[in-house]
């Protein structure tokens, strides 16, 4: 009697696990392609970074050093401490002059004209990120574009060095680099809001920037979030655009790793890596909350 | 400007002196005059594209006027930003903050005028009591229906006790049941807080059931203002009585209380002379055999409340539509009737430009 019961239920549960099953199918390739590409690799930058390198070679010898070691130097602390400030400062200009254009795009640009404005941000992608960087040094270097300028203008009378190679132009380019990541985010959250909201506020007497700040930007938190996310993220790993308008001054972080990595301390240059990936996953935690906006909703 | 023009009588919630609104080279409003008195439930009522919109945002301050002046309780506003004067919108989208809960939406135009939270609580309290939602204060936009959210627009626009409360279709979004139930609300509402209300739609029935007066507006103007009946009885206009109410036109001549109408029948009309556009109501007209227009009946229809009647006759281009709300005695279609009014219910009108 139980049994004749308890049988239907059954049968249901099985079948609920094997559509389950079915609708995991999909996961398979990328599990696949994340496992042998990133979980295995990363397994191994772990394990390297807690052996050692002698002579050239790893050796499998459990050990803080490489921890120990990274910071007891002072250039690369204060080149870890130069790099976070280089990416808080590059991500809050990207972000601040990507949220204006978002506005005005999704606000004021009838929809037509809104592809080819967007693509207009794309097409720096068409080239290749060496060449963008490098043409910085001919629009910043002692015979580049804006010495030109400056001494034709009878600014200077003298080619000024002081526009490359050290943090500012640093932090220039990499705005260049990360504007169009911030725009695109920014827009597709922006491009939803309802403009009567700012309406409605202004109505009940908030001046245009109150209602911004007030009913705008808490609406695209989790979009805010997300460019910032995606500015934040790849600048802290940043080392061709140091290295190239960086010069000496403008070493980041990434600089240490592939100088670690090019002089065969294998051990060292890992476990600075997993300092920034630890440092993101810290991030990523902390901004977990603010993604969510249907939480915030009630929805 | 050297003199500087009287301020209108004390009595005038809102005027509006000769305003024009241009978009370009597209004219949207031509030479709006209107008083609306104070704590008056004012409807703008007119069509799509009628400018009873803009009307209302020229009042609102969300679009600046291209000529002529907007004066509120005899100050000059027509020049001060959206959240300087002493107006507030419900709009037709709500517009409500998803991320405030209702309470903080409706606090939030107290906030915005730096109103203490002491003073404020009881405020937003009163409000929500307004529109029967005092229960409903932590909630989210998200959470409430659409007439919930409706009132919530309208606590959070009232709370701050304008001068006007605009109303830019806010029944629109909701079916029709829930409309009239919300009419008899708002107009409940409007007694209770004294605010003039300004009103816009585009549903005859709804500004006729809600105002104290009504201006019914056509290609940026101002057709006719008066009371709902008054624009019932007395259209000033072919527009006004087409779009308020069903209506029945006859090109007439008329002569001494009578119209001859393009059949030869000689039927009863108010006064006028000359060539003329006869008006009357569906349910004026009455079977009548010895009725002087004389037509087919071409179809019958049950409406519950009553039977409307089609007659095709010589005198006019459509069939001449009857209202009966005796259903006794209903001809069959292909019958031949005679249709008859009084003198009081035919309304004389401009003719139709050749």
């Amino acid at each position: 009697m139980t049994a004749a019961v308890a049988a239907p239920a059954q049968r249901r549960r099985v079948a609920r696990i094997g559509d389950g099953l079915v609708a995991y199918i999909g996961f398979v390739p990328a599990i696949i392609l994340l496992g042998l590409f990133f979980l295995v690799p990363l397994g191994i930058i772990v394990c390297y970074s807690f052996w050692e390198t002698i002579n050239y070679s790893v050796v499998h010898h459990w050990t803080f050093d490489n921890y120990h070691y990274f910071f007891s130097v002072t250039a690369y602390v204060s080149t870890m401490w130069a790099t976070l400030w280089v990416a808080v400062v590059a991500t809050a200009l990207a972000i601040v002059l990507a949220f204006p254009f978002a506005y005005w795009l999704s606000r004021y640009v009838p929809r037509r004209l809104r592809t080819p404005l967007l693509v207009l941000v794309i097409v720096p992608f068409w080239s290749s990120y060496l060449l963008r960087v490098y043409s910085w040094l001919t629009i910043l270097g002692e015979k580049g574009v804006l010495n030109w300028v400056l001494q034709k203008t009878g600014i200077t009378n003298h080619p000024l060095g002081v526009f490359l190679y050290d943090r500012p132009a640093v932090i220039l380019v990499l705005v260049y680099l990360y504007f169009p990541f911030g725009a695109l985010t920014l827009y597709s959250s922006i491009e939803r809001f309802d403009w009567n909201q700012l309406r409605a506020a202004m109505d009940l007497g908030a001046s245009p920037l109150q209602a911004i700040f007030r009913i705008l930007v808490p609406q695209i938190r989790p979009g805010i979030t997300t460019a910032v996310i995606f500015v934040f993220i790849p600048i802290l790993g940043e080392y061709l655009t140091p290295q190239i308008v960086g010069g000496t001054g403008g070493v980041m972080i990434g600089n240490l790793i592939v100088n670690f990595f090019q002089a065969a301390e294998y051990t060292r240059g890992a476990a600075v890596s997993l300092l920034i990936a630890a440092f993101i996953v810290v991030l990523l935690v902390i901004f977990r909350k603010s993604l969510s906006a249907k939480e915030a909703y009630g929805a | 400007m050297p003199s500087a023009p009287a301020p209108p009588a004390a009595t005038a919630g809102i005027e509006l002196r000769s305003v024009v609104k241009r978009y370009g080279n597209q004219v949207a409003l031509r030479g709006i005059e209107l008083e609306i008195r104070d704590g008056e439930f004012f409807c703008l009522l007119g069509p799509s594209g009628c400018g009873k919109t803009t009307t209302l945002n020229l009042i609102g301050g969300f679009v600046p006027v291209t000529e002529g002046e907007i004066w509120i309780r005899g100050r000059r506003i027509h020049e001060l930003p959206p959240h300087k004067r002493p107006v507030n919108t419900v709009f037709q989208s709500y517009a409500l903050f998803p991320h405030m809960n209702v309470r903080e939406n409706v606090r939030f135009g107290l906030k915005m005028d730096r109103v203490s939270r002491a003073e404020s609580t009881p405020r937003v309290e009163e409000a929500l009591a307004l529109v029967g939602l005092e229960d409903f204060g932590d909630r989210m936009p998200a959470q409430l229906s659409g007439g919930q959210q409706q009132r919530v627009a309208v606590a959070r626009a009232l709370v701050k006790r304008p001068a006007v409360l605009l109303l830019d279709e806010p029944l629109g979004a909701l079916d029709l049941k829930l409309r009239q139930r919300l009419q008899i609300e708002l107009t409940q509402i409007h007694r209770d807080v004294g605010t003039t209300f300004v009103y816009v739609t585009h549903d005859q029935e709804e500004a006729m059931s809600m105002a104290d007066r009504i201006a019914v507006m056509n290609d940026g103007r101002i057709e006719q203002i008066g009371t709902p009946e008054e624009v019932y009885r007395a259209p000033s206009s072919r527009f006004v009585a087409d779009f308020i109410g069903d209506s029945n036109f006859f090109a007439a001549t008329v002569e001494s209380g009578v119209a001859v109408l393009g059949d030869g029948s000689r039927v009863p009309a108010a006064a006028g002379e000359g060539p003329a556009t006869l008006m009357v109501r569906p349910e004026s007209i009455r079977l009548d055999p010895g009725g002087a227009l004389r037509g087919r009946v071409v179809q019958t229809s049950f409406l519950g409340k009553h039977v409307r009647i089609a007659v095709e006759t010589g005198a006019a281009e459509a069939p001449v539509i009857v209202a009966l709300h005796d259903p006794s005695a209903l001809p069959a279609v292909g019958d031949g009737v005679g249709l008859a009014w009084s003198t009081g219910d035919s309304v004389v009108l401009e003719p139709e430009p050749a």
